[in-house]
C-alpha cells in the first residue's frame, strides 16, 4: 500500500472510531460509558507514550508524574479558571516538567533512563505529598465545581483523537523519522544530521503534554484527589504495559490493547482485581518472549511461525527421548576415533 | 543526644542496612553478570517472607529452619524463571541494549504477576508472627533480639557471598564472566549452566532476606517494592556490578535513612532516598565507590 | 585529546585543502580513530580548535558537524538494519543532506553535485543499485561498508572521513574501493581523509599522507617522501616498504 493509501486508511479508521465513540453515550449504559472513558484515557496515554518511547526506545516510566501534575492543576485551578483553560494549563505544566526532566536525563540510555524516570516520578509524588502536608496543611483536595459527565467524556475523547492524529501525522514527517533513527542507532543518526537532544526533549514533551491533559481531565472523575491517587504509579505502569503489548512502535497497537484491557479491567475489577493484574503481567511476559512487536505486529505468518516452531520443538523432544540422539552421538564418536 | 541513643540509632540504621545489602547483592549479581535488571526482585523477597510465615503459623515449623528452605525454594524458582524466560530472551534479542530493555519489561511483568498472586492468595492485610521479640541489652542500649539476629545473619550471608566470589573457583568464574562474557566462554566457563545458577542464587538471597524480615516485621503483598527500589539505589551508590560496593552502599544507606528519619520528618524518608538516587545517577552514574 | 591521564592525540595540527585525498596511517594505538572521533564531533577535544571552511566547530555536537558538511563512516558498518538500503540513504538526504530548493518548495536543490542528486544516484555511484530494496541487514558486510559510504555521501559533505573502509577486503576489492574513493574525490570535489592499515594500496592513491605514532604526528607529506622518511620507517613502515617506491608516482 502506498503512503497515501495508508494515510487514507488511517484517517478512515479514525473517523469510524470517533463516530462510534460519539454515539456510545446516547445508547450505552452508564457502565459502558465509564468503561469507554477509561479506555479513551489509556488510548491517549499509550498512543502518545508509544509515539516517543516506542520509536526512540527510551522507556519512560514518568507518565504518572505528568498525569498527576495535570490532575493537581485541575484541583488547584478549577475554581478560578474555565474548564478549557485548566486543561491547557495542566498540559503546559506537564510539558514544562518534561522539558526540565528531559534536559537532565535524556542523555542516559536504556535501563538507566527507565529507572531514573521512575525515580523522578516517585520523587515528585513524595515531594507534593510532603508539600501538601506541611505547607498547604491538607492531605488531599476536594473538587467542588465539577463539569458534567458529558463534558468530561467529550474532552477525553478529543484528547485521545488529538493523540491519535499526532501519531498518524508525526510518523510521516521528518520528526518521526528522526525519532526512529534515534531508536535504531542514536550516534549514527547524529552523524547524519539529526539534532538528537532537541528531538528527544520535544518528543518527551509531547508525551507529557498529552498525559498532563488527560490527568487534568480525569481529575474530576474522582472528586477527591490526593497525591497517592493522582500520582499512582500504576497508571504509568499500565500505560507502558498496554503500549508494549499492543506494539509500541505501531499506530493502532496501543489502541487495540487499550480496548482489550479496558474491557478486561472492568469485567474483572469487581470480582478479582488481582487476577486482572496477574493476567496483565503474564501477558506482558508472553508478549516480550513471543511477540516482541506487540499485538499489532501479528500477521498470519506469526501463527504459522509459532506452529512451525512448536512442531520443531516436539520433534526435537521426540528425538531426544526415544534415545535416537544418544545413538547418533555414539556413532559420531566412534567414527571420529576410527 | 546521649551516646547510647546515638548507638541505638546507628545500630537500627545498620540493621536495615544489612537487609538492604543482602537484597542489593542478589540484584547486583543478576545485573552485573547477566545484565538483567530484575525489578521484580522485591517480590521474591516478599514470597520468601510469606513462605516463612505460612510455615511458622500453619505448620508450626521453627523460623530459623526456614532460612535454608526459603533460600532453596527461591533459588529453584529463579532457576526455572531464568530457564524459561530469560534464556529465550538472550536467544531472540539481536543486541545487548534490546536484551536489557526486554529483560526489564519481563521483570516488570513478573512483578505484576507475583505481587498480585500473593495479594490474591493471602489477602492484602498485614500479617506477622512473633519470634525472639524480647529485648537484648548490650551496655546501656537496648535492641530487639530478632533485629539483632537479622543483622548478624544478613551480614554473615553477605560476607559469605563475597568470600565465595573471591575465593572459590565458581566465584572466579562468575567474576570472569562479569568482566568479559566472550572471554570467559573461550576459556571454558560454561555460561549455559552458570547463568541460571547465579540467577537462582540471586533470587535465593532475596528469599532469604524475606525470611529474615518476616521474623521481626509485619509482611504484606506490597512490601517488596520499596526494597526493590532501595536495592536499586544501593547498587547505584555502590556501582553496578561491584559486590563490596553493594554491601557498603546498603549499610551506608541504612544509616543515612535512620539519621534522616530521626532528625527530619519521617515522611521525608522516601523523598530523601529518591533525591539521593537521582543525584547519584545524574552526577556519578558509575557509583560512589567505583573509580 | 586527553582521556584522564592518557593523552591519546597530542598536539596534532593538520590542514586539509579542498579536492585532496589524504591518508592517515600509523600503528595500532597511534590515535587515528580518536583523531577521527575528535574531528567529527563524537568526542569533545580537551584542547585545540576545529575550523571547517572558516567556521569554528569546536565542542559542537555531531549533528552540527554533519550539517556543516563533515561526514564520516564507522569502522564497523553501522547501518539501520531494519529498513531498506534505499531508505538508509534517504535518511541522510532528509537531514544533513537537505539543501534549499531553487524556488523555495519546488525545483532542484541548489548547489548539489549531479551524482548526489537523489538516493538512486548515490546508489549507482557506490554500486549498490541492484540491492536497493533489500533490508540493510540482508546485504553482505562489504556491501554494508559501501552503504556506509553512501549514507555519508547522502549528507552532501564537503569533507568525508573514511575509517578503515578497506579492512577485511580482498586484493581485488581493495583496488575497487580505492578507485571508488578517488572517483569520489574527483567527481564531487571533496576532501577525503582515509585511515587505513592497507598501507600499500593507500600510498598508491593518495595525494598526501599523515603518519601518526603514539598520538603524535611524525610525518606529513607526499607518499614518495614519506616512505623514505627515516622516522616513519623506524616507527611503522619498515625497510621492506621501500620497494613501493617503484610503484609510486
Amino acid at each position: 500500500m502506498t503512503d497515501r493509501q495508508t494515510l487514507l486508511r488511517d484517517l478512515i479508521v479514525l473517523l469510524g472510531l470517533i463516530g462510534w465513540a460519539l454515539v456510545l453515550p446516547h445508547y450505552g449504559s452508564e457502565f459502558a460509558v465509564s468503561m469507554a472513558l477509561t479506555c479513551l484515557m489509556y488510548v491517549a496515554l499509550s498512543s502518545s507514550w508509544g509515539l516517543f518511547c516506542g520509536s526512540t526506545r527510551y522507556l519512560s516510566l514518568a507518565t504518572s508524574a505528568f498525569f498527576g501534575i495535570g490532575a493537581y492543576t485541575t484541583a488547584i485551578g478549577l475554581g478560578q479558571l474555565a474548564w478549557i483553560e485548566v486543561i491547557t494549563l495542566g498540559s503546559a505544566v506537564a510539558a514544562l516538567l518534561a522539558i526540565v526532566m528531559g534536559a537532565a536525563v535524556l542523555h542516559l540510555r536504556g535501563t538507566y533512563f527507565a529507572v531514573l524516570t521512575f525515580g523522578m516520578a516517585e520523587l515528585i509524588r513524595h515531594a507534593i505529598s510532603y508539600f501538601e502536608k506541611s505547607v498547604s496543611g491538607t492531605v488531599g483536595r476536594v473538587l467542588t465545581v465539577v463539569p458534567e459527565m458529558n463534558v468530561l467524556y467529550m474532552t477525553v475523547l478529543s484528547i485521545a483523537v488529538v493523540a491519535l492524529v499526532l501519531s498518524i501525522l508525526i510518523r510521516r514527517t521528518r520528526f518521526g523519522l528522526a525519532l526512529l533513527g534515534i531508536g535504531a542507532d542514536e550516534q549514527r543518526a547524529q552523524t547524519l544530521g539529526v539534532n538528537t537532544p532537541l528531538i528527544k526533549v520535544l518528543g518527551f514533551a509531547i508525551t507529557a503534554a498529552v498525559a498532563g491533559a488527560v490527568g487534568a481531565a480525569m481529575a474530576v472523575r474522582w472528586t477527591y484527589i490526593d497525591p497517592h491517587t493522582a500520582f499512582n504509579p500504576f497508571i504509568g505502569f499500565q500505560t507502558v504495559l498496554i503500549a508494549l503489548i499492543g506494539g509500541a512502535t505501531t499506530l493502532w497497537g496501543p489502541l487495540i490493547a487499550a480496548i482489550v484491557f479496558s474491557v478486561l479491567a472492568e469485567t474483572l475489577r469487581l470480582q478479582a482485581p488481582q487476577i486482572y493484574m496477574m493476567s496483565l503481567g503474564l501477558l506482558l511476559i508472553l508478549s516480550v518472549l513471543y511477540l516482541p512487536g506487540g499485538l499489532a505486529s501479528m500477521r498470519w505468518e506469526t501463527f504459522r511461525d509459532w506452529y512451525r516452531a512448536a512442531k520443531a520443538w516436539l520433534k526435537e523432544r521426540r528425538y531426544e527421548l526415544s534415545g535416537d540422539k544418544e545413538r547418533d552421538k555414539q556413532r559420531a564418536r566412534r567414527r571420529r576415533s576410527v | 543526644m546521649s551516646f547510647s541513643a546515638w548507638l541505638e540509632l546507628l545500630a537500627s540504621g545498620l540493621i536495615t542496612g544489612g537487609i538492604y545489602a543482602l537484597v542489593a547483592l542478589g540484584l547486583n549479581l543478576q545485573y552485573g553478570l547477566m545484565r538483567i535488571l530484575n525489578i521484580a526482585h522485591g517480590e521474591f523477597l516478599m514470597l520468601g517472607a510469606y513462605l516463612t510465615w505460612v510455615a511458622v503459623t500453619q505448620w508450626g515449623l521453627p523460623a530459623p529452619l526456614m532460612l535454608p528452605v526459603s533460600f532453596g525454594v527461591l533459588m529453584l524458582l529463579g532457576f526455572v524463571i531464568h530457564w524459561f524466560c530469560f534464556r529465550r530472551l538472550s536467544v531472540t534479542s539481536p543486541n545487548l541494549d534490546i536484551f536489557e530493555a526486554r529483560g526489564l519489561m519481563l521483570a516488570f511483568g513478573l512483578m505484576f504477576l507475583v505481587q498480585n498472586y500473593a495479594s490474591w492468595m493471602w489477602g492484602g492485610e498485614l500479617r506477622g508472627y512473633d519470634f525472639l521479640a524480647e529485648p537484648v541489652v548490650i551496655g546501656t542500649s537496648q535492641f530487639a533480639g530478632n533485629k539483632l539476629l537479622i543483622f548478624t545473619l544478613a551480614l554473615a550471608f553477605s560476607l559469605g557471598l563475597i568470600a565465595m566470589l573471591r575465593m572459590t573457583l565458581l566465584g572466579k568464574a562468575v567474576r570472569a564472566l562479569m568482566q568479559s562474557p566472550v572471554g570467559a566462554q573461550l576459556v571454558g566457563i560454561n555460561t549455559r549452566r552458570l547463568h541460571p545458577i547465579m540467577f537462582g542464587i540471586g533470587m535465593g538471597l532475596s528469599g532469604l532476606a524475606g525470611c529474615l524480615l518476616s521474623m521481626a516485621y509485619t509482611i504484606s503483598p506490597a512490601m517488596g517494592e520499596p526494597y526493590t527500589v532501595t536495592a536499586l539505589i544501593v547498587i547505584t551508590l555502590g556501582g553496578f556490578g561491584s559486590m563490596t560496593g553493594a554491601l557498603f552502599g546498603g549499610l551506608f544507606l541504612g544509616v543515612i535513612e535512620a539519621i534522616g528519619m530521626h532528625f527530619t520528618n519521617p515522611s521525608l524518608k522516601a523523598l530523601l532516598s529518591y533525591a539521593v538516587f537521582i543525584a547519584i545517577l545524574l552526577l556519578r552514574p558509575k557509583g560512589l565507590f567505583k573509580g | 585529546m586527553r582521556f584522564g591521564g592518557l593523552t591519546a592525540v597530542d598536539q596534532v595540527s593538520v590542514d586539509f585543502y579542498a579536492g585532496e585525498l589524504v591518508g592517515i596511517i600509523g600503528p595500532n594505538g597511534a590515535g587515528k580513530t580518536t583523531f577521527f572521533n575528535t574531528i567529527s564531533g563524537v568526542l569533545r577535544p580537551t584542547s585545540g580548535r576545529l575550523l571547517l571552511a572558516g567556521k569554528n566547530l569546536t565542542g559542537q555536537r555531531p549533528h552540527r558537524y554533519a550539517q556543516q558538511g563533515l561526514a564520516r563512516t564507522f569502522q564497523t558498518p553501522r547501518v539501520f538494519t531494519d529498513i531498506s538500503v534505499l531508505s538508509n540513504i534517504e535518511f541522510g538526504l532528509k537531514f544533513a543532506g537537505r539543501r534549499r530548493k531553487r524556488y523555495w518548495f519546488w525545483g532542484d536543490e541548489t548547489s548539489v553535485p549531479w551524482a548526489l542528486r537523489d538516493a538512486g544516484g548515490i546508489l549507482s555511484l557506490i554500486g549498490l543499485a541492484q540491492v536497493a530494496q533489500l533490508p540493510a541487514a540482508a546485504i553482505t558486510p562489504s556491501q554494508q561498508r559501501l552503504l556506509e559510504i553512501g549514507m555519508a555521501l547522502a549528507t552532501r559533505p564537503k569533507m568525508l572521513l573514511l575509517d578503515e573502509v578497506a579492512a577485511g577486503l580482498t586484493e581485488g576489492e581493495l583496488e575497487e574501493m580505492a578507485r571508488l574513493i578517488t572517483r569520489l574525490r574527483d567527481e564531487l570535489d571533496l576532501v577525503v581523509v582515509w585511515i587505513e592499515h592497507a598501507v600499500g594500496t593507500l600510498l598508491r592513491y593518495v595525494d598526501r599522507v599523515i603518519v601518526l605514532h603514539q598520538g603524535q604526528k611524525i610525518a606529513d607529506g607526499k607518499p614518495i617522501d614519506i616512505i623514505h622518511d627515516r622516522v616513519v620507517i623506524e616507527a611503522y613502515l619498515g625497510d621492506e616498504v621501500l620497494e613501493l617506491g617503484q610503484d609510486l608516482r
